[in-house]
């Protein structure tokens, strides 16, 4: 028993010792083999054999341009590239600007957007109701004496104060939205204590100016925009 | 051909800024020859058959009726 256990020992270290060397030198072989040498231990037939160094950089001095300077090749580059940029912005512009007239107004509302009056059928003293934008708007041919007493009313204790030159743009007309400032009636003219006009609603009294000057309402008459493109014609809006 | 290709460069590639402006202005150029031009081919297909076209019919009706506004 123990004669076998010795053998057995001497055995397994002999083989160690055998098969030691037998590694290193596998070992060393595979560290240092080159390419040169694979085709003797592997049945794959490298395209690389029998070269030194498997890198081998081509000559492109055939498709090289022979110029120094940056035109020719260089120039279309160029070219290209400023061609596409300038597609790409007016791509880009287009669509910016398609978005922005998408929100403006559209022709039909433009086309109701702006009334003209012939100023001429309007005698002096009379009141005219027209529609505009879906709200009316008075048109008042003030006589004379109208415009003085607008101008001389002492405007600067009046609640909302304001100036009758600060209203109109021509003195002899007053034109201003017939909504009553309070909760928006629409006022009744040449009525009220002031000679102006008077809102049944809830009593609120405007000056021949369309001035607040007496119940609820907090502000004057209010006054659109307008013009007097040649005379005898206004235009509202 | 050499010294226009040298002169396109040192005018507009040499510089970003040139470079730039003279892609924007070509931007711009090219919309107005492409607006002009499709419009041109759209009147070109549909000759006759527009408002423009046919206008001067009924112009002249409106003025042989009366003082109308247009």
């Amino acid at each position: 028993m123990p004669a076998l256990a010795n053998t057995t020992r001497a055995i397994a270290r002999s083989w160690t010792q055998h098969s030691l060397p037998v590694a290193r030198a596998s070992c060393g072989t595979m560290q240092s083999r080159s390419i040169s040498e694979v085709h003797t231990t592997s049945s794959f037939d490298s395209p690389f054999k029998g070269q030194g160094s498997s890198t081998k950089i081509p000559n492109f001095g055939a498709y090289k341009s022979n110029k120094k300077s940056e035109d020719g090749p260089k120039l279309l580059q160029y070219f290209m590239v400023g061609t596409m940029g300038a597609l790409t912005s007016l791509g880009a512009k287009a669509t910016v600007q398609d978005f922005l007239v998408n929100m403006s107004a559209s022709a039909d509302v433009l086309a109701q957007a702006k009334v003209e009056i012939d100023l001429a059928a309007i005698p002096e003293g009379k009141n005219v109701i027209i529609k505009w934008r879906g709200k009316p708007v008075f048109i008042r041919h003030r006589t004379e004496s109208e415009i003085k007493e607008a101008e001389d009313t002492k405007w600067e204790a009046l609640r909302d104060p304001q100036s009758d030159a600060d209203r109109v743009k021509k003195p002899e007309w007053l034109i201003m939205l017939g909504v009553c400032t309070h909760l928006g009636c629409v006022p009744i003219g040449e009525a009220g204590d002031f000679g102006g006009w008077f809102c049944p609603c809830h009593g609120s009294h405007y000056d021949i100016s369309g001035r607040i000057r007496k119940g609820p309402a907090p502000l004057n008459l209010e006054v659109p925009e307008y013009d007097f493109p040649e005379d005898g014609k206004v235009v509202i809006g | 051909m050499s010294s226009f290709t040298s002169f396109l460069y040192n005018s507009i590639f040499r510089r970003n800024t040139t470079m730039l402006a003279t892609v924007f202005a070509g931007a711009f150029a090219m919309q107005l020859a492409f607006d002009t031009g499709s419009d041109r081919v759209w009147d070109s297909i549909n000759r006759g058959r527009q408002w423009k076209d046919i206008k001067y019919k009924y112009i002249q009706k409106a003025e042989d009726d009366g003082d109308d506004d247009e």
